[in-house]
């Protein structure tokens, strides 16, 4: 056995604070029959998967396996690229997203999406978040300053920028910019939000910290990330959904599908043998 | 750690030769042949700034710090003066860039966000091409198609519109509608600058991060609020470069200039009115210039040369605080 699924293994028997899986919670996103093209190339296959309220759930495989184009799809970025198609349906609080006639800045708003690494875009650190609340509500100032802190402290950042609100994003270390994405998201107050390998450009530190963040959001917002790795999924999330080809293998609680993985790709890959 | 280097020096000692030796000679004749390059760049620049200044210090001796401020410029009196050259090459240059930025800006933003795929290689080459065309070829163009229509279409409707107006009336009044002008001229330059703005915007907004735009599009941006928010502003310090790359080109430009600006000494408040510039001048007249009116043309050079120095350090300036914000 690698040391990777081993730590994967000690970081499920470790006494945890993440929750279990609530397999009652309500369905917030419904994943049925989805295929996704890039161009003539089949990347998703036949998705059927439901993602729980307020839980975090796991997308893992290995590279190209199609799991950050399923992450792509539900606040449909992908549409930026003419030659991106995705067919079947998504349905966010039961209503389709990939109706043509959804209005894509508002589910934007609704599903917030973090990035591989971190994007501050290139204003102070107080207009980054007031950015894109500005974008839908006309707030006055006062409540506009609350909002800003509230959805700064929630990204653990505010006492580390309180004093320097007016200087440019882009001066934060790359932990604290990633923090500064996750403010800006959770500010929009949105349902669901999205992580693509959030901390794949961070220090353990770092990574750390935006882990336990992950885990305090999930009490208010439901999660989907895609993570390469393993310990991280088995940590933080609540449900694991093990993609393989553009297949989805085998999706499940994730003490299960670390532990009595039903598949025998499934195993092979938390094992180690092949990724 | 000393034994351990020791051993090492040691064992590098005993290792055989690997490769010949560099052969000294070649290495210092190249090392040579590079210093020299360099070093011709340095004195070709000081003897073309020294010869200049040479040439034209007669004239700035004769007529001191009113060489600047006067207006005259009379070879039968000997009485020269540059306020006219000088005003016309800012105002030319100016309009060129009020012109030719935001169509240079339009032209990067729609290449780089806009554009279907299959569109993008022959608008793309299409301004390449602008690029590669002849001042000269710009200036008979200017001449001869453009300043008639120009007349008759902007200027005569234009300045009957705005007469007895104040201020338009002045600024867009033309007393004589012939086509040539400063205004022209900053349409001409417009033009001339447009390929070079636009595709270094364009290099400048395809180096941005994918995943930065996508981010903005991310939280629910439309196309308007990614360039005007995002992206414009992350390659703001480049695009700032690529403008001040155009007004060097506009404040230099000499051919396509001297054939539609007029070539008039006449200080007018009107932009449709004939005026000169410093390039323009000198194109005219080096051909019978001896005496002091060969220095007073010399000074008009240095003038040139200190406001394209100027515009240089303004843009250095410029770049380094919108680093710090």
């Amino acid at each position: 056995m690698s040391t990777a699924a081993t730590a994967a293994t000690q970081a499920l028997t470790q006494p945890a604070t993440r929750a279990n899986a609530d397999s009652s919670a309500p369905i917030r996103i419904a994943v049925k029959d989805l295929n996704f093209y890039y161009g003539q190339f089949h990347g998703l296959k036949n998705v059927n998967l439901n993602f729980h309220d307020r839980q975090v759930t796991a997308l893992i495989g290995p590279s190209g396996c199609g799991k950050s184009t399923l992450l792509r799809t539900f606040n449909r970025i992908y549409s930026l690229y003419p030659e991106q198609r995705a067919e079947g349906q998504i349905l966010l609080d039961g209503a389709n997203i990939l109706d043509p006639r959804v209005d894509l800045n508002d589910l934007r708003a609704r599903v917030g999406m973090v990035f591989q690494k971190p994007t501050p875009f290139p204003m102070s650190i107080y207009d980054n978040v007031a950015f894109g609340i500005r974008l839908y509500e006309k707030l006055p100032k006062a409540e506009l300053d609350a909002r800003v802190e509230s959805s700064l402290r929630k990204a653990a950042l505010w006492d580390e920028v309180k004093d320097k609100l007016k200087q440019s994003g882009m001066g934060l270390s790359g932990g604290q910019q990633q923090r500064l994405c996750i403010a800006r998201t959770v500010a929009q107050r949105p349902e669901v939000i999205l992580f693509d390998e959030p901390t794949s450009a961070l220090d353990p530190i770092s990574t750390g910290r935006i882990e336990e963040l992950i885990e305090q959001l999930r009490n208010e917002f439901t999660i989907a990330i895609v993570t390469h790795n393993m310990q991280q999924a088995a940590r933080i999330s609540q449900f694991t959904a093990f993609m393989y080809l553009g297949e989805l293998v085998e999706f499940g609680p994730t003490n299960r599908i670390f532990m009595n993985p039903e598949k025998r790709q499934t195993q092979d890959y938390i094992t180690g043998r092949f990724g | 750690m000393t034994a351990l280097t020791d051993q090492i020096a040691l064992a590098d000692s005993q290792r055989p030769a690997l490769r010949r030796g560099p052969s000294k000679g070649a290495d210092s004749l190249f090392r040579g042949a590079a210093y020299a390059s360099a070093i011709i760049v340095l004195l070709v620049l000081t003897g073309i700034i020294g010869s200049i200044i040479y040439g034209g210090w007669p004239a700035f001796r004769e007529f001191g710090f009113g060489f600047l401020t006067s207006s005259v410029w009379n070879v039968g009196t000997e009485q020269y003066g540059a306020l006219v050259a000088v005003i016309g090459t800012l105002s030319s240059a100016l309009l060129a860039l009020v012109i030719g930025v935001p169509i240079s800006l339009g032209i990067a933003i729609y290449l780089t966000q806009l554009c279907p795929g299959w569109a993008r290689k022959p608008v793309g080459m299409a301004i390449e091409l602008l690029a590669a065309v002849p001042s000269i070829i710009y200036g008979m163009w200017g001449l001869f198609i453009f300043a008639p229509l120009f007349a008759r279409f902007v200027q005569v409707p234009v300045s009957n519109l705005v007469e007895g107006l104040p201020v338009v009336g002045t600024l867009l009044y033309a007393r004589a509608p012939s086509g040539v002008g400063i205004l022209t001229a900053g349409f001409i330059l417009a033009i001339m600058i447009v390929p070079f703005v636009a595709s270094i915007a364009r290099d400048m907004l395809d180096q941005i991060p994918t995943i930065l735009r996508e981010s903005a599009y991310g939280i629910g941006c439309t196309t308007w609020e990614v360039m005007r928010h995002v992206l414009i502003p992350q390659a703001s310090v480049s695009i700032i470069g690529a403008i001040m790359l155009g007004l060097g080109r506009a404040l230099g430009e000499t051919m396509a200039v001297t054939f539609v600006i007029g070539n008039a000494n006449r200080l007018s408040a009107s932009i449709f009115d004939p005026g000169s510039t410093i390039a323009s001048r000198i194109a005219n007249e080096f051909n019978e210039a001896d005496g002091l009116q060969l220095n007073a043309l010399m000074a008009l050079g240095c003038i040139l040369f200190v406001i394209t120095f100027i515009v240089l350090i303004v843009a250095r300036l410029l770049t380094r605080r919108v680093k710090v914000a």
